[in-house]
């Protein structure tokens, strides 16, 4: 009994000098950590700086292979233009007309317009019409078949046909986009309001909403990052099928452009069309996704 | 309160029906006013039995269809082997990805069919560019969608594979393909409806034969009967297609399809 306590306390000192170890040894430890997250820190950016050579030497060896292969005659002029005259032919055509009619700015002006029209009118039908048919069974029953049977139709599909009725004015063509930015609205809208977490209606629900409230209330506002998802698709769409449309009927547009270089024979007007065409529809994709942000904040983007 | 229920439920299946035949009857009555314009439901369906019946340009329409499925399956192919490759090693090396990263953003928002005419133009209206215009419009899709699916692999896996002293091969082939295949479908669905467009777009601008090339020869002739019959057709191939992919999905990774 009498030696229980003082071992107890010889205990107690033993332990209070690991402790004291313990702890030094974890102060050194920290340093050493702290050491280690700095020659991570180091590691790391000397990680980035290599991959951002890397990125750039990626984009020069592709740039020098076009500029030489088309420079040494590998490849014939009238087959591809180097990026040197590409960049030239760009700069030229904001206020040459030649050789195809007009400057890049009005090709430019008169596709976006019809982008923009057929696209447009397509978000402000197509989603609230796909919103409802996801909500309401009377809509879905009554539209889905007829929707069903034209989706499977490229729009591109349909230019013959819209060409012949309306002409190869901008109503052929709003149209013919209308329907390709149309279908992506719709069905996303429709699966945005069909994958709303049924607890969330249910709660609604519980609290007295009445149907309206609820659609307005709890299924819209969780189907908006879908209904984004669409209309990003729908404006990718859009803007090909605009090429498509413009490529086999039109007297104006990037897409006639294009077509021009080919008849005759530029490859520097050709790629300075693909070109804009596809920093047109990057820049908008990125304009949707910013707005995308403002407006569904909630939602975590990769 | 049973009987109320029937009674919709009647209702929600007569719904459709009502709304196709109304779809049907717009049809009969618009194109009964012009039929030149617009062919009435009787005349296309007779087009349709004389296409079957008589070839368009010494090509039967089943030749047609055979040729634009042929140009879209051998791209669709190459493009499913080199496209997976390459989004496997743009997931897996974060070098590759700065290397090839760059020059991919940048080929990427231009549209398949804003290449036709520099492919025209480099290669003429032979089968190879139009393989090529497909190839384009499918491979990007594919490289996407597999590169997102490798980086969304969970690391927890991989670190299993580590522990297990997995070889890279092993790792790749048994962990990050297998955990990426629904991604990958996801791609090649999308691939496979551009990938069809595409020939489409690219037979109605230079060809000689194909779907596609039925809709402008019925526009070239004004023959409107044989447009609607071409977009019909192509409607129904481009469903098809898409219901047979959907079921190898269903095949290739079962566990997918029980979660829904």
């Amino acid at each position: 009994m009498d030696c229980l306590p003082g071992f107890f306390i010889r205990k107690s000192r033993a332990c209070k000098k690991e402790r004291v170890k313990l702890v030094e040894n974890n102060d050194n430890k920290i340093a050493n950590t702290m050491s280690s997250i700095e020659v991570e820190n180091q590691n790391r950016k000397k990680e980035r700086l290599r991959l951002t050579v890397l990125s750039i030497s990626g984009m020069m060896i592709f740039l020098a292979l076009w500029q030489i292969s088309v420079g040494f005659g590998w490849i014939p002029k009238k087959f591809l233009a180097p990026p040197t005259e590409v960049l030239k032919s760009f700069a030229i055509k904001f206020y040459d007309t030649r050789p195809d009619g007009s400057t890049l700015l009005v090709h430019f002006i008169s596709s976006f317009y019809i982008a923009l029209v057929g696209f447009t009118s397509a978000v402000v039908i197509g989603t609230p019409l796909g919103l409802l048919m996801g909500y309401y069974k009377v809509f879905d029953k009554l539209v889905k078949p007829v929707f069903e049977l034209i989706r499977p139709i490229p729009p591109i599909a349909w230019i013959p046909l819209s060409v012949l009725w309306l002409g190869i004015g901008t109503t052929a063509k709003s149209y013919i986009i209308f329907l390709a930015a149309f279908v992506p609205c719709v069905i996303n809208s429709y699966t945005g309001v069909r994958l709303t977490n049924p607890v969330l209606i249910n709660v609604a629900k519980t609290c007295g909403a009445s149907k309206w409230k609820i659609f307005i209330r709890v299924c819209v506002p969780s189907a908006l990052p879908l209904v984004f998802t669409g209309i990003r698709i729908a404006l990718g769409n859009a803007w090909s099928t605009l090429v498509a449309a413009e490529l086999l009927a039109s007297t104006a547009g990037l897409g006639y452009m294009i077509q021009q270089g080919r008849s005759l024979v530029r490859p520097d007007i050709i790629i300075v069309g693909m070109l804009t065409i596809g920093l047109t529809g990057a820049l908008m994709a990125f304009a949707v996704g910013s707005l995308e942000n403002k407006v569904v904040p909630w939602r975590v983007r990769k | 309160m049973i009987e109320k229920k029937t009674a919709k439920d009647i209702i929600f299946s007569i719904l459709p029906v009502v709304s196709i035949a109304f779809l049907f009857a717009l049809w009969v009555y618009v194109s009964g006013k012009n039929p030149d314009f617009f062919p009435t439901p009787a005349m296309t369906i007779e087009r349709l039995n004389d296409l079957i019946k008589f070839p368009v340009s010494r090509i039967s329409v089943f030749g047609h269809i055979w040729a634009s499925l042929q140009r879209v399956l051998i791209a669709f192919g190459i493009a499913i082997i080199t496209g997976i490759s390459l989004g496997l090693a743009m997931g897996w090396n974060k070098y590759v990805h700065a290397f090839l990263g760059p020059i991919f953003e940048i080929l990427r928002p231009i549209p398949p069919i804003a290449w036709i005419p520099l492919v025209i133009l480099w290669f003429g209206v032979g089968e190879f560019p139009k393989i090529l215009l497909v190839f384009i419009g499918s491979f990007i899709p594919i490289v996407l969608n597999t590169f997102t699916g490798v980086k969304m692999v969970e690391p927890i896996y991989l670190n299993v594979g580590k522990v297990m002293k997995a070889s890279t091969l092993l790792k790749l082939m048994h962990i990050v393909l297998p955990a990426s295949v629904p991604a990958i479908f996801a791609g090649l669905k999308a691939a496979l409806s551009s990938g069809w467009m595409v020939v489409v777009a690219a037979e109605m601008i230079a060809s000689r034969s194909g779907v596609g090339f039925l809709i402008t020869r019925g526009s070239e002739s004004y023959d409107i009967a044989l447009i609607l019959c071409g977009m019909i057709i192509i409607g129904i191939v481009g469903a098809v297609l898409s219901v047979i992919l959907t079921y190898v999905e269903r095949w290739l990774c079962p566990w997918r399809a029980e979660q829904k």
